[in-house]
């Protein structure tokens, strides 16, 4: 299996975070949630390691990333436009802004742009329906977000705009 | 300043929202600015006087600040407001009357929140303490009569004498399906096998409900003692609380709550001096819909993909682990202690005969004051949107509510006085679910709610079964192409015999309950459908394909509100004057006819 | 104890799932992820019975092949309920794998309508799971679902090749559909992203297995065995009974 020479960099890093948990396969989410939130994805070798440690087969701990919505197999962008597509926020018009975002981003939802800056999601309910439609960037929320200020908010994450952000 | 004015100060309570919506509108920074501003005023110890509370419900209004003992609650409040608060409040007993809530209706400022129509109509059992306590605290828990019930039952309750109370109190479990907590219970308890297990299912996933969230982050330990009390009654070690992977504030109170419970001695080994062991862990989820399903939780728990198992020998017999479990839900955890301390015969005072108690809703939506509000159950539907939420947004038209989340349905004005439990509910073609309350009007496509609700179930069904994986990418084909306005009428029988195979043969309830959003909706919106197949068009004006809109000269007085919020530029026209649609660069996304103030622009 | 299965009265034990009791009498029950070396999955629910159950007021269709039968119940196999299912069930699945002889039968039997075909990966494949059994089983789990929802399918990691694939064939050779693909050329053998060198038969000369899979078995055994195809290997031990009997 192809494995990206840098993640060798982080081989001890992986280790450590995952030997930390006794090897048993009720730790594996838990191990891939650490590694997730330490990297914002799964790495391949990580995985590997995973496997050996817990021992279960490489094919089912990647069942298991590739089930789980929290995780990624892919590097995340350096800014997360999450987008709450939750009922309250749909019938609020999220689907515009969804539409907003790709128009100006040039990324689908599940998309990380090439150049690594930037990731699209969607998110089933943030539990913050009081303010929909609600988006989240890298952590901050913003509510009752029309589609007008997309481009407003692409700016403070130092983007521009139509289709060329980041390129 | 001297010592005397500052014990006065002192006194009082300064409980700032930060439930998830106060947050996001600034609550926090609010929290911190009364703790940095207050800290300025010397002799006075200002961590116990600011607390950080969990949700109020009440999230349309926030962030809110309670001051008590006074009782006066201020809305909207801003981090330049909390000088002034101090200032007044605090120090000179005056009420900020602009940061009053002011009933719409008669126009008067409310002091109190418990005098509004959004707290008054509602009885708190589940949500009791939350807003009224720092989660993070657990003296704040035990000094409104937290972990009593526990000291009753072992003092007083055999372990049967607690089952009995709980089935005797008729309550019903609160995460969807409504099965009685107290006989699933006895199941574990008469079940041979040990260890045995119990589970706290905090993986709230429908969209549009919050209330597993709020309790877990506002009242930890109350999930925390009925958790305990049930390993009491069935004899369990080991508990597990499973929270949704998005919910990192709920996470961390848990934790804290569990180690301030194991040195209270609640929690561990001998717990309060008997011979009972019981200890909690937390996992957290992945992020997938169907872990809210018992046996694909289960499947979690032991480190597997969250896929079903038929479930023809209960999890009360075999779990987790093939041992005997009991998963019961967050909002149900919350009940019991309750339940134990007040005793059996008082719960059941409250609610229905068939449904006793209250139940917790998220009044989200097209709705004036959204929110979590807990209400007796047999409140009718009328009552919790009208009396309680206020009525519509803009006094527009109420075409609908959606109870129920993925499983549930579309319950239409006509069954507006519908008395809300379990049973009659079901009986609507829908579903209590874990009580989100969606409220829609007549800007909602209720076809295009249906495609909404089967391409969210596309996602997060497990896959694993023919019926659901193959019948709801069946159903999700068929309601895209009627709103693309290429549906045929026999489509119509087609998703009506998809769906009943899906509802008779699917693995778990996910699949089984998945086509009630469609079945619901040709129900009661037939013409909608009809329309749609028919003349194609969608009356609302949310199907892009079938939709044009345009701008009654009549009606339009220019204020450029539509201008201003049109993504596309596709509006133009002097101000004051009255504006014109292109047609060519509108992208349908009405969002124009949803904010226009006049009702000018219409759906061709 | 006794149940009656379409109104016939059968013994069984119990435990025994009602298909594995109707497997034994002969009863027709259509199933595509059973297999009896893995028992029952409940996942393609072709197996779907209607049953009457004590304490119950309402019959219910359960899976045959999960459902144990531990108290005295009626079971029908051939219900309006069932058929009814049977028939949705074939017609999404017939989507999947429009080819397959056996899926044919079962939609003229239950005259299921036909919908568009649908272009799934691998093609044909029914997501019965079979291959993921017969590859844990038989070999190291190179393969396993991968996503869920109405994207989940059969792949593995990544969908590159593996370490883990030995070339057995076992999952193709357990696919009721024969949607597992691979290509064999001589000495060359591909299947699931990755080729394989077979080594021949050392009495008839025919390449029968691969290397991966000779090591495999030699690591499993922990002893060197001649390099001999299953054909020949018969012959073998046929023509020793015969000298043995001679």
């Amino acid at each position: 299996m192809y494995i990206d020479p840098r993640e060798y960099e982080y081989h001890s890093e992986y280790e450590r975070m995952i030997k930390a948990y006794p090897p048993e396969q009720r730790y594996l989410l838990a191990i891939m949630q650490d590694i997730q939130k330490e990297f914002h994805y799964l790495p391949r070798l990580a995985l590997k390691i995973i496997s050996q440690h817990i021992g279960v087969p490489f094919s089912k701990v990647y069942a298991i990333a590739s089930f789980y919505k929290a995780f990624s197999l892919v590097p995340k962008g350096r800014v997360v436009f999450r987008v709450c597509d939750g009922t309250a926020c749909h019938i609020k018009n999220s689907e515009t802004l969804i539409d907003q975002l790709h128009k100006q981003l040039g990324i689908g939802p599940g998309e990380t742009s090439a150049d690594g800056e930037y990731s699209l999601e969607t998110v089933n309910c943030l539990g913050a329906c009081a303010l929909a439609p609600v988006m989240v960037v890298n952590g901050k929320v913003y509510g009752k977000v029309g589609p007008s200020s997309i481009e407003k908010i692409i700016k403070e994450y130092g983007g521009c705009c139509h289709g060329q952000a980041g390129k | 300043m001297d010592k005397q004015v500052n014990n006065e100060i002192m006194k009082q309570k300064i409980m700032v929202c930060c439930g998830t919506g106060c947050t996001a509108n600034g609550g926090r920074d609010v929290y911190k600015a009364f703790l940095e501003q207050l800290s300025s005023i010397s002799n006075i110890e200002v961590l116990p006087m600011v607390k950080q509370t969990g949700c109020n419900g009440w999230c349309e209004k926030g962030p809110l600040v309670k001051i008590m003992p006074e009782d006066i609650t201020y809305c909207g409040v801003k981090v330049a407001d909390v000088g002034e608060i101090i200032d007044k409040t605090l120090l000179q007993k005056q009420v900020i009357k602009r940061l009053l809530y002011r009933d719409p209706a008669t126009k008067k400022h409310i002091t109190s929140h418990h005098q509004t129509n959004f707290y008054r109509k509602q009885h708190k059992i589940a949500l009791r303490n939350i807003g009224e306590i720092d989660p993070g605290n657990i003296q704040d828990y035990i000094d409104r009569g937290g972990y009593q019930a526990l000291q009753k039952a072992f003092s007083s309750l055999t372990p049967q004498q607690l089952i009995d109370e709980i089935i005797s109190s008729g309550l019903r479990g609160r995460g969807g399906g409504g099965f009685p907590t107290g006989r699933k219970w006895q199941a574990c308890k008469d079940a041979q096998g040990s260890p045995k297990y119990i589970i706290c299912n905090g993986d709230e996933g429908d969209p549009g409900a919050f209330m597993d969230r709020s309790i877990m982050e506002g009242d930890p330990h109350t999930v925390i003692e009925g958790m305990i009390l049930c390993a009491y009654a069935v004899g369990a070690s080991h508990g597990f609380v499973y929270v949704r992977d998005e919910y990192d504030l709920a996470v961390a109170y848990l934790k804290k709550a569990i180690q301030d419970a194991r040195i209270h001695g609640y929690l561990g080994k001998g717990i309060l001096g008997s011979n009972l062991n019981f200890d909690i862990e937390i996992v957290r989820g992945g992020g997938a819909f169907v872990c809210g399903e018992e046996t694909a939780l289960m499947a979690s728990i032991e480190g597997r993909p969250g896929e079903p198992y038929d479930k023809y020998v209960f999890p009360t017999e075999k779990g987790l682990w093939g041992q005997p479990t009991i998963i019961n839900n967050v909002e149900s955890w919350a009940n019991i202690p309750v339940i134990i301390l007040k005793g059996a015969q008082e719960f059941k005072k409250i609610g229905t005969a068939g449904s006793s108690g209250t139940k917790v809703f998220s009044l989200v939506g097209k709705v004036v004051n959204t929110g979590l509000v807990e209400v007796p159950m047999g409140t009718s539907l009328r009552e919790i949107i009208y009396e309680i939420g206020g009525g519509v947004l803009r006094n527009r038209s109420f075409k609908a509510v959606q109870t129920g989340g993925p499983s549930g349905g579309c319950i239409p004005a006509s069954l507006l006085d519908l008395k809300v439990d379990f049973d009659t509910l079901t009986q609507a073609g829908s579903m209590m679910g874990s009580g989100g309350m969606i409220v829609m009007d007549d800007h909602t496509c209720m076809v295009e709610v249906a495609r909404y609700y089967l391409n969210f179930l596309a996602g997060e069904s497990c896959g694993k079964c023919t019926p659901c994986r193959e019948g709801i990418r069946a159903l999700l084909e068929i309601l895209t192409r009627i709103c693309d306005g290429e549906g045929q009428m026999k489509d119509l029988d087609l998703l009506e015999e998809i769906s009943s195979t899906m509802q008779e043969a699917s693995l778990c309830a996910l699949g089984r309950t998945a086509a009630n959003p469609v079945l619901s909706t040709i129900r009661y919106f037939r013409d909608e459908y009809l329309a749609h197949i028919k003349e194609q068009r969608c009356p609302a004006g949310v199907c892009r394909k079938l939709t044009t809109f345009y701008i009654e000269p009549e009606k339009c007085n220019g204020c450029g509100l539509c201008t201003r919020n049109c993504p596309a530029n596709a509006i133009v026209g002097e101000k004051k004057q009255f504006h014109v649609i292109d047609n060519e660069s509108c992208i349908r996304c009405g969002e124009c006819y949803r904010q226009c103030r006049f009702d000018a622009v219409q759906v061709m | 104890m006794f149940i009656t299965i379409n109104n016939r009265q059968i013994e069984v034990q119990t435990g025994e799932t009602i298909l594995q009791v109707c497997r034994r009498e002969n009863i027709f029950i259509p199933t595509f992820c059973y297999h009896e070396a893995f028992g029952g999955q409940g996942a393609c629910r072709m197996c779907m019975v209607e049953v009457k159950e004590n304490g119950r007021n309402k019959n219910r269709l359960v899976a045959a092949c999960t459902y144990p039968v531990t108290a005295t119940i009626e079971v029908f196999t051939e219900s309006d309920r069932v058929q009814q299912v049977r028939r949705t069930l074939v017609m999404l699945l017939k989507r999947r794998a429009a080819q397959d002889p056996y899926i044919e039968e079962l939609a003229h039997k239950y005259e299921a309508p036909l919908l568009p075909k649908l272009k799934v990966d691998p093609q044909g494949c029914i997501l019965c799971r079979l291959c993921i059994l017969a590859c844990e089983k038989m070999g190291k789990s190179a393969i396993w679902t991968v996503l869920r929802g109405i994207d989940k399918r059969i792949a593995t990691p990544y969908d590159e090749e593996t370490d883990e694939c030995m070339g057995c064939k076992a999952c193709a050779e357990i696919c009721p559909t024969q949607a597992i693909t691979f290509l064999e050329d001589g000495e060359k053998r591909s299947i699931w992203n990755k080729t394989f060198t077979l080594v021949s038969c050392e009495r008839c000369g025919k390449p029968y297995a691969t290397r991966e899979q000779l090591e495999y078995m030699r690591e499993q055994t922990g002893y060197e065995t001649a390099q001999i195809c299953e054909p020949c290997r018969k012959k073998t031990l046929a023509s020793q009974v015969e000298k043995y009997q001679n």
